[in-house]
C-alpha cells in the first residue's frame, strides 16, 4: 500500500514531518495569540478611554487591520521587517539583505490582525460588567490598579472566553497565510509533500483533516472553558 | 513622500480591482446559492441529509480557505473522471478554480449564517401563515425567507467583507488580484510600506463602500422597527 | 474669626460625619444647594425626599463616587484635602480617598455583589486585598457577619444564585467587614419585591440597635419613624426640614413634607 508509505513514519514517510508541522501550527498561534492579547488589551483601552486621540488611534487600528486582507498584512510585516532589519545591519557594519526569521515575520502579523479582533473582544467583555459592581469597587476603597486586578480584567476574561476562542480559530486559519514565507508550518509542509511526491490530492486531504483535528480540539477546549467560567451564571445563562 | 511613485503605485494596482470584484461578486453570488441549498439540508428532517450539510459546514468551516484553493486548483486534475471532462478546459483556468473554492467556502459559513436567522423566525408568524393557507415555497418565499433575510444581515455583512479579504488568496493560484499585484510591486521595488498604504486603501474604500451597501439595506429592511411616522 | 473657624473644625473632629455646604451640578442642572449635615456617633438618619431632589447624588458625594463642586467633608475628625480647579474641587489626593472610602460602608439599591466571586469572596475581598489583612482571620469573621445576616448556608454560592433579598443582605455584610465608621445606604430595599423588604430591614434594625452610625435614604416610612433618630427631608437639592421623628411625623411639619408622607398614604 503506497499510501501507508507516503504518509508513515519510515523514511519515505511524511507522517512525522506533517506532525511536527501541525505543532509549528499550533506554536505559530499561540504565540500571536499572546501578541494579540497584549496589543488588544492596549488598543480595548485606547479605545474606551477618555481621550479622543487615543479613541480615534485605536479605531484606525481596528479598521486597518480587520479591514485588509491578512495576506497583505503578512507581506508587510514580513519584507517590511527585513528591510528594517537589513537597514539596521547596513548601519552597524553589514553588508547584504538580512531576513527577518519567518516564525517572528508570521507569529507577529498574524498577532497583529488578531489583536484587532480581540480588541474588540475585551471591549465589549468590559462594557458587559454591570457598572455597578465597579462602583461598589470604588465604594469600598479599591485603587485602579487593584479594581483592575481584582474586578474588571476577571469579568473581562469571563466574558471574552467565547469571543477568544473565536479569534484563536480565525488565527489558526490565518497561520496557514504564514506559509508563503517559507515557514514550515502544516499548510506549507502539506505544499511541499503534495509537489515532491505528486500526490496533490492526498496530502491536500491530509492536511486539512489535520486542520479539523487542530480546530475541533480546541472548540472542544473552549467550550468547556465557557462552561466552567460560567458557573457563577445563573444556569438559564450558562444553558444559552 | 515620493508621490510620483505613490501615483504609479495607486494606478497599477487600480487596474487590478476588476479582477478582485470579478472574483468577489462571483463568489458571494455562488456562494449564496450554495448556501441556501445547504441551509435547506441542514434543517431537512433526514438525517443523511441533515448530516451531510453538517459535515459540510464542519469541514469548510473548520480548515484554512488556502488549502481548500489548492485542494481544488492542483487536486481536481487527479481525477481522471474530471480530467477527461468537458469541463476540464473550464476546470484548468485558475480563475474559475479560485472562484469555485471562495464560493465553496463561503457557502459554508453563509449557510450557518442564515440557520441564525431562520432559528430566529417566531413560530407563531409561520403558524399564522399556515392559517391562511400558505405551505411549501409559498410560505418560504413570502414569511420565512424575509424575516430570515432581516435577521442574518448583520452577520451576512460581516462575512461579506471577510470575502473580500478572501479574494487575495487567489493570487497564491496564479490570479492576479490587488494583493497578488501589490506583492510583485513589493518584490520590485522593495518599498513595502508604500504600496501596502495603497493596496489597504483600495481594500478600506470596498469594505466601507459595501459596509454602506448593507446599512443602507437593513435601514430598508427595518421599517416596522422604527417609530410609527406621525400623522400631519 | 479665626476662633470661630477652630470652634467649628472641633466639632468636625468630634462627629462621625460632618458635611459641609455642599453643592452639585450636573451641567446646568444644580442638583445638590447647599447640604450641611452633622452625624454624631450611633445616629441613624433617614433621608427622605421625591424622586430628583437630590438624595442619592447626596449620597454618592459623600464617599466621594460623585465629586461635589463645592464644600467640605469630614469622617470621622479627618478633612477629605480638595484643590480648586476651575471653580470645582478635586481631591488632592487618590489615596485619601481610597482611605476614607474604606471607611465609609455603601449599601446599594441594585446590591452590586460582584458576580464572578462567591459570598464570602465578595465579603473578604476588601479586607484582604484593600486592609491587607490577615485572610485567615477575614474568613473567620465573614462567616461569623454571614451567620448575623441570616445567610451563612450560601457563602459558598454565587451572588447570581441568591434572592433579591439575600443578595442585599450579602451586601450589607460585605460592608460590614470593612468595619466602617459610618454605613450609607442608598435606597436599600427598593429594588426588592415586597415580601423580601422586611428580611433586609430587620437587619438594618439590629445594625442600628449595635449604635451604627447610619445615612440610610429610603421610601420606608416605618424605618424613618421606628428606627432612625433623625429624619431629613430634602427638596429640590436642599435640606426642607429636619428633625426628630416624633416632630417630623406630627403636626409641626413642613407643609412639603406632610404632602410628601400623604402621597405615600394614598
Amino acid at each position: 500500500m503506497w499510501i501507508f508509505e507516503v504518509l508513515g513514519f519510515g523514511q519515505k514517510g511524511w507522517g512525522g514531518l506533517l506532525i511536527v508541522a501541525a505543532l509549528m501550527t499550533l506554536c505559530v498561534t499561540t504565540v500571536a495569540l499572546i501578541i494579540g492579547a497584549i496589543l488588544g488589551t492596549m488598543v480595548a483601552a485606547a479605545k474606551l478611554s477618555g481621550n479622543k486621540f487615543l479613541r480615534t488611534l485605536g479605531n484606525i487600528y481596528t479598521t486597518v487591520f480587520r479591514g485588509v486582507p491578512e495576506l497583505l498584512i503578512i507581506y508587510l510585516i514580513y519584507f517590511g521587517g527585513s528591510g528594517a532589519v537589513t537597514a539596521i545591519g547596513r548601519y552597524l557594519g553589514y553588508e547584504g539583505f538580512l531576513g527577518l526569521p519567518s516564525f517572528a515575520a508570521g507569529a507577529l502579523a498574524v498577532g497583529i490582525i488578531s489583536g484587532a479582533y480581540q480588541a474588540e473582544v475585551y471591549r465589549g467583555a468590559f462594557l458587559a460588567i454591570p457598572k455597578g459592581e465597579l462602583e461598589a469597587a470604588e465604594a469600598i476603597g479599591m485603587h485602579r490598579g487593584l479594581r483592575f486586578r481584582r474586578i474588571i480584567a476577571p469579568q473581562v476574561l469571563r466574558f471574552a472566553i467565547p469571543g477568544i476562542g473565536n479569534v484563536w480559530q480565525l488565527s489558526l486559519k490565518d497561520s496557514a497565510l504564514v506559509s508563503v514565507t517559507g515557514l514550515a508550518d502544516l499548510m506549507r509542509t502539506s505544499q511541499v509533500a503534495a509537489g515532491s511526491t505528486r500526490q496533490y490530492l492526498l496530502f491536500f486531504v491530509v492536511g486539512g483533516c489535520l486542520y479539523l483535528v487542530l480546530t475541533a480540539l480546541s472548540d472542544r477546549l473552549f467550550t468547556g472553558a465557557e462552561r466552567r467560567a460560567n458557573r457563577s451564571m445563573p444556569s438559564s445563562f450558562s444553558q444559552a | 513622500m515620493d508621490f510620483a511613485f505613490l501615483f504609479q503605485t495607486m494606478k497599477t494596482l487600480l487596474a487590478a480591482v476588476p479582477m478582485t470584484l470579478a472574483l468577489f461578486f462571483l463568489s458571494i453570488f455562488f456562494g449564496g446559492l450554495l448556501a441556501l441549498l445547504i441551509v435547506w439540508m441542514r434543517v431537512a428532517k433526514n438525517p443523511v441529509v441533515r448530516n451531510f450539510a453538517k459535515g459540510y459546514i464542519f469541514v469548510f468551516r473548520g480548515s484554512p480557505l488556502l488549502i481548500q484553493m489548492f485542494l481544488v486548483f492542483y487536486g481536481l486534475g487527479q481525477f481522471g473522471f474530471i480530467r477527461y471532462s468537458f469541463l476540464w478546459p473550464f476546470l484548468r483556468e485558475p480563475f474559475v478554480c479560485a472562484v469555485l473554492s471562495l464560493a465553496l467556502c463561503t457557502g459554508g459559513y453563509t449557510a450557518e449564517i442564515f440557520r441564525g436567522g431562520l432559528r430566529a423566525v417566531p413560530a407563531r408568524e409561520i403558524e399564522a401563515a399556515r392559517s391562511i393557507g400558505m405551505s411549501g415555497f409559498l410560505l418560504v418565499r413570502r414569511i420565512i425567507g424575509p424575516i430570515a433575510f432581516r435577521h442574518a444581515l448583520p452577520a451576512y455583512s460581516t462575512e461579506i467583507v471577510m470575502m473580500v479579504k478572501s479574494t487575495a488568496l487567489a493570487s497564491l493560484v496564479t490570479v492576479w488580484e490587488v494583493t497578488g499585484v501589490a506583492q510583485r510591486l513589493i518584490s520590485q521595488t522593495y518599498r513595502t510600506m508604500e504600496v501596502f498604504l495603497c493596496a489597504a486603501a483600495i481594500y478600506l474604500v470596498l469594505n466601507f463602500l459595501i459596509l454602506q451597501a448593507t446599512a443602507l439595506l437593513e435601514h430598508r429592511l427595518s421599517r416596522h422597527r422604527r417609530a410609527a411616522p406621525r400623522l400631519p | 474669626m479665626l476662633q470661630d473657624q477652630q470652634i467649628d473644625n472641633a466639632t468636625a473632629t468630634a462627629n462621625r460625619l460632618s458635611v459641609r455646604n455642599i453643592r452639585k451640578s450636573f451641567g446646568e442642572l444644580e442638583v445638590l444647594r447647599g447640604i450641611s449635615l452633622e452625624a454624631h456617633d450611633g445616629d441613624v438618619i433617614s433621608i427622605l425626599g421625591s424622586s430628583g431632589s437630590g438624595k442619592s447624588t447626596f449620597l454618592r458625594c459623600i464617599n466621594l463616587l460623585e465629586i461635589a463642586d463645592e464644600g467640605e467633608i469630614w469622617v470621622d475628625g479627618e478633612q477629605i484635602q480638595m484643590v480648586k480647579k476651575q471653580g470645582k474641587n478635586i481631591p488632592v489626593s487618590s489615596r485619601q480617598v481610597d482611605h476614607i472610602r474604606a471607611e465609609l460602608g455603601m449599601v446599594f439599591q441594585s446590591f452590586n455583589l460582584w458576580s464572578h466571586m462567591t459570598i464570602l469572596q465578595n465579603l473578604i475581598e476588601g479586607p484582604v486585598h484593600v486592609l491587607k489583612r490577615p485572610r485567615a482571620e477575614c474568613i473567620a469573621e465573614a462567616e461569623a457577619l454571614l451567620e448575623k445576616v441570616g445567610i451563612a448556608e450560601k457563602r459558598h454560592a454565587y451572588p447570581a444564585h441568591l434572592s433579591g433579598g439575600q443578595q442585599q443582605r450579602a451586601a450589607i455584610a460585605r460592608s460590614l467587614a470593612m468595619k466602617p465608621k459610618v454605613m450609607l445606604f442608598d435606597e436599600p430595599t427598593s429594588a426588592l419585591d415586597p415580601e423580601l423588604v422586611g428580611e433586609v430591614l430587620r437587619v438594618m434594625r439590629s445594625l442600628a440597635e449595635e449604635g451604627m452610625t447610619m445615612l440610610v435614604v429610603t421610601h420606608e416610612m416605618s424605618f424613618a419613624r421606628n428606627v432612625s433618630n433623625r429624619v431629613i427631608f430634602m427638596r429640590e437639592g436642599q435640606i426642607d426640614s429636619d428633625g426628630a421623628p416624633e416632630t417630623m411625623f406630627s403636626d409641626a411639619a413642613s407643609p412639603a413634607f406632610r404632602q410628601f408622607i400623604g402621597s405615600f398614604r394614598g
